[in-house]
This record gives structure tokens, C-alpha cells and sequence, in this order.
């Protein structure tokens, strides 16, 4: 459904992505994995429209949203969940939820979607009056995931969910996004996290300075060649 | 009440709408040194329209808000695609020009055998309206506080409805909200609109209570202390500027021994507010368990 092609995205005069091409299927969960600095936050931003593209396309079921900016394509069905900005700090609980579904002005169903999304983590119900920046790194995530799913998307890009925190709430993390990913949403995912990445992912991309250097599925690959090839490069 | 005291209370009801319409822009995370240009602009608007057109205060104020809101929102258009930084040295460099212009600004018709209207840098004689109006000075200070509490309950309002939580979102994290589908320039001209119809209706009073002025009034110290009234205050809540030009013109202005050393005492509480408290007395944390607290003792459950 999420089509990358031949994407270029530079920084100045620095080419941090130099013609990636990936696609997100419709159901799946795809994960791009690299090691720092090769381009995974980068082609995040540019499919989200926080980052304009030099050249190359991403599509949305045909339908090009390079060019649209963040607003609009968070409108199509693209939320992202970004690394380390997680949440409005000072906005409590609630709002921050209230946040993500901007883009939709049909009240009564998102008052429902609220109610859907404190059933799947009541950590947030008791803490919605509560401001954001007040909850542990683990809660910010699931806020940061609640938030997201607010805005009803269709493909959810999650930028390194798993960073900084306990192995034990990674795992519960992840229980979330497959769980996510059952109801139909498709996922792209970023990770450095491989071992995590490989037991859920449906469809892999390596990604090495800013090019693609391996696609398939986890089983084409093993597990000890993915972590060489993502962490030590080759 | 003496004189001296409405004076100093209308003083402080004007210089809070000021103050309100920079932290509007300070709640958005926008820095404005040129509030003042529009808070001038309203000034001598609405002086026209009263002394020369013959039009009443409620229209003159009106209009001042109006034009002052316009030419807010045109300079925002403009700026407010650049980072922060650049959009505080476009807002001042825009207040300067406007305060310059008003140097040469000369438009005067003969009213009862007398020249009336802007005279350069002369100023603007002849604002008579409350006196034809038989208005007196505690009458128009209860003009002013009307005007002002009416201000602050819409932004009170505003703050709690949906375009406010837009507002604060883009100031915590601008790239944030644009993830969540805020079109952030667009936000962040209204904020500048609506804050330069606040500083332009805050002018009329000025030019109303005074009857006469210049465009020295409107100089950048107006602007600077506009701000430092929110930071003093506090961004978490509307009457948060209200609270900072107390302490600073009912307080310090109060102390008359301290009068020569007043800008002395008021940057260094500028300089100790921004090392402890940031975000001035009632910001956002504050005013979150004032409102608990509040809840609490009413035992209401409202969401």
C-alpha cells in the first residue's frame, strides 16, 4: 500500500538517503532496520512530509503524498509516531489523545475511539488529567501509540519504539503493535532492536548509508546475518 | 479613590491588554518585540475616528482593533515562516518602522477652529471624546476593566475550546503538531491576528484615557515590558499577564522609594524568574494543581 521509490533526501548538500525504494504491504508489519546514521529517521520524516525529498516518490495506494507536508499526509492515514518527542509535556493525558485526532472532526465516533483506546491501556485512563511530561518513558510510548491510532490511520510509521527502555516494557511494546497490526493496521517500523524486530516482522529492509542493501523476509535472512549486516555493516 | 490612583489602575488595566496579547504569542513559543506597533496602531486609529470622523468610542475601538489585527496578521504572514529567533528581530524591526512612520504621519483637520488629528512628531492632540462625553476618569477606568474582563474571559474560553489546545500544542512542539495534522503557520496567524486585535483595542483605550498622544509611547520598551509581564506572570493561564503588570506597576510603582532604581528592581525580577521559574509565577504546572485543588474542593467531575 506505502510505496517508496528511488527516494532522495538531502541535508543540505549531504545526500542522507540515496534512492530508497521500499513498500509497506497492506496488513503487514515492515521493519527497516540500520545501524545510526544510515537514514532510518530521515526516510520516516520523508514519508510523513516533515522532510521534503530531493527527488523520488512515495505513494499511498497510488496516490502521491510527497510534497503534501506533514499536515495533509497525517490526513490521508499516515501517523507517525516519532522517536524521542514522544508527547506534549505540558498538555495532560487526555489532551495529548484529543491531540492526535485533529485531522477528524466527527466527534461522537472519536468520543468512542477514546473510550476503545483507554480499554487497551488503562495505565492512560488513570493518568488522563495528569500532564504527559509526568509519566514514566514506558507510558510516553503507549500515549505516543494511543495518540497515533486516534488519528485512525491506515499505516502507522513507529521510529525506534523500543529505545530506552526496560527490556520487559519493550516486550509489552511490541505486544501492542502486533496486536495493532491483527486489527488491520499496517505497521512500518523502525529498529535497532533486530532480535525484537525479526520475531514480528513480516517483510525486512536493511538499510546502510542511506541505500537499501537487502529486502525480504525474515526467514531469508538469519537471525546472527541480520545483526552482523545491520550493526556491523557488509 | 484620588487621582493618582485611577491613574495608576487605568495604567494597569491598558498595559495588561499588552501584556495579553504577547503571551498569546508566547503560549504559541512566538517571541514578539512588536506588539507595541499594534497597540499604537489602535491608538491612533481610533483617535481619528473619534476626533476627526466624529464616529463613537465603540466604533473607534473597533476599528482599531481591526486595523491592528490586519496589520498583525500581514507582518505574521510574512515572518512567521522563519525560526523564532528571526521572527522577534522582524516583529521589532516592524515596530520601529511603524513608530518612525508615525514621525512623519501627518493628517490634521480644522475642528472648531482648531487643527486636529496627528501631527508628526507633535503627536495627536485633542482626543476629547470623554470630555465631550462627559465621561469622567473613574468612569472610563470601569470602561477599561470592563474591557479588559471581557478579554480575558473569551481567552479564558478560548484556551479551554479546541483552537486553544492548538495554540499550546504548536508552542510545546511545533514539528509535534504538525504530526498531528495542524497546518502550524495558519495557527500561528491567527494567534498573531487575534493578539494584534487585543493590543490595537488596548491602544484606544490608551489614546482615550490620555487624550493625547505619540509615537514615542510606542517605543520598544512598551513591547519588551508587554513580554517580561507574561514571563513575571506565568504562560499557564490567561490572567497569568495580569499578575505579572501587578506586581510590576502596582507594586513596584507603589514603593516610592524605589522609584529611580524601578527598571533596576524590575529586570533583576525578570533575571530571577527566567533562572527559577521559566514559565513565570502561574505556568502551565501551577495552574494544573490549582485546577486539581480546585476540583477537589468542589468535588465536581468534569473532564
Amino acid at each position: 500500500m506505502l510505496r517508496v521509490e528511488n527516494l532522495v533526501t538531502a541535508y543540505g548538500k549531504i545526500k542522507a538517503l540515496r534512492g530508497v525504494t521500499l513498500e509497506a504491504r497492506e496488513g503487514e508489519v515492515t521493519c527497516l532496520l540500520g545501524p545510526n546514521g544510515a537514514g532510518k529517521t530521515t526516510t520516516m520524516f520523508s514519508i510523513a512530509g516533515i522532510l521534503r525529498p530531493t527527488s523520488g516518490d512515495i505513494t499511498l495506494d497510488g496516490e502521491s503524498l510527497r510534497g503534501l507536508g506533514a499536515a495533509r499526509v497525517v490526513g490521508k492515514g499516515v501517523a507517525l509516531v516519532p522517536e524521542n518527542r514522544l508527547v506534549f509535556p505540558q498538555m495532560t493525558v487526555s489532551d495529548n489523545l484529543h491531540a492526535g485526532a485533529f485531522s477528524r472532526r466527527d466527534d461522537r465516533k472519536r468520543q468512542r475511539d477514546m473510550e476503545k483506546i483507554y480499554q487497551r491501556f488503562p495505565v492512560l485512563r488513570e493518568r488522563s488529567r495528569q500532564p504527559a511530561g509526568t509519566l514514566s518513558g514506558g507510558e510516553q510510548q503507549m500515549l505516543a501509540i494511543a495518540r497515533a491510532l486516534m488519528a485512525r490511520p491506515r499505516i502507522l510509521l513507529m521510529d525506534e519504539p523500543s529505545i530506552g527502555l526496560a527490556p520487559i516494557i519493550v516486550a509489552e511494546i511490541f505486544r501492542i503493535i502486533a496486536e495493532i497490526n491483527r486489527e488491520g493496521v499496517s505497521i512500518l517500523l523502525v529498529e535497532q532492536n533486530a532480535r525484537m524486530a525479526l520475531k514480528f516482522a513480516h517483510r525486512l529492509y536493511l538499510i546502510q548509508q542511506g541505500e537499501i542493501t537487502f529486502s525480504g523476509t525474515p526467514d531469508e535472512l538469519g537471525q546472527d546475518e541480520v545483526i552482523q549486516r545491520s550493526y556491523l555493516g557488509g | 479613590m484620588d487621582a493618582y490612583h485611577v491613574t495608576v489602575l487605568s495604567n494597569i488595566g491598558m498595559i495588561s491588554l499588552i501584556a495579553l496579547s504577547a503571551y498569546l504569542l508566547l503560549v504559541c513559543g512566538e517571541i514578539s518585540f512588536g506588539q507595541q506597533a499594534y497597540f499604537g496602531i489602535g491608538a491612533y486609529i481610533s483617535g481619528i475616528a473619534t476626533a476627526m470622523w466624529g464616529w463613537p468610542l465603540w466604533s473607534g475601538m473597533l476599528a482599531g482593533g481591526l486595523i491592528g489585527a490586519s496589520a498583525a496578521a500581514f507582518v505574521g504572514a510574512l515572518t512567521l515562516r522563519i525560526n523564532g529567533f528571526y521572527f522577534s528581530i522582524a516583529t521589532l524591526a516592524f515596530a520601529e518602522m511603524m513608530r518612525l512612520l508615525l514621525y512623519v504621519f501627518r493628517y490634521q483637520v480644522e475642528i472648531g477652529g482648531e487643527l486636529v488629528g496627528p501631527d508628526g512628531e507633535n503627536g495627536f492632540h485633542g482626543i476629547r471624546w470623554i470630555f465631550e462625553n462627559d465621561i469622567s476618569t473613574v468612569e472610563f477606568m470601569w470602561i477599561i476593566y470592563g474591557v479588559l474582563a471581557s478579554v480575558v474571559a473569551g481567552m479564558m474560553f478560548m484556551e479551554r475550546s479546541r483552537l486553544g489546545r492548538i495554540f499550546r500544542m504548536i508552542g510545546q512542539d511545533d514539528m509535534l503538531a504538525r504530526m498531528q495534522g495542524v497546518n502550524v503557520l495558519l495557527y500561528k496567524v491567527l494567534a498573531a491576528l487575534i493578539a494584534g486585535f487585543i493590543a490595537g483595542v488596548g491602544g484606544s483605550l490608551y489614546a482615550h484615557s490620555f487624550t493625547y498622544i505619540e509615537p514615542q509611547f510606542f517605543n520598544v520598551m512598551l513591547g519588551v515590558h508587554g513580554l517580561a509581564y507574561g514571563l513575571i506572570g506565568g504562560l499557564g493561564v490567561a490572567f497569568g499577564p495580569l499578575v505579572g503588570v501587578a506586581i510590576d506597576i502596582g507594586f513596584l510603582e507603589a514603593i516610592r522609594w524605589i522609584q529611580g532604581y524601578r527598571m533596576i528592581a524590575f529586570g533583576g525580577l525578570v533575571a530571577v524568574m527566567l533562572i527559577f521559574w521559566p514559565r513565570g509565577i502561574f505556568d502551565e504546572k501551577r495552574w494544573y494543581s490549582i485546577r486539581r485543588c480546585l476540583r477537589r474542593m468542589c468535588g465536581a467531575e468534569t473532564s
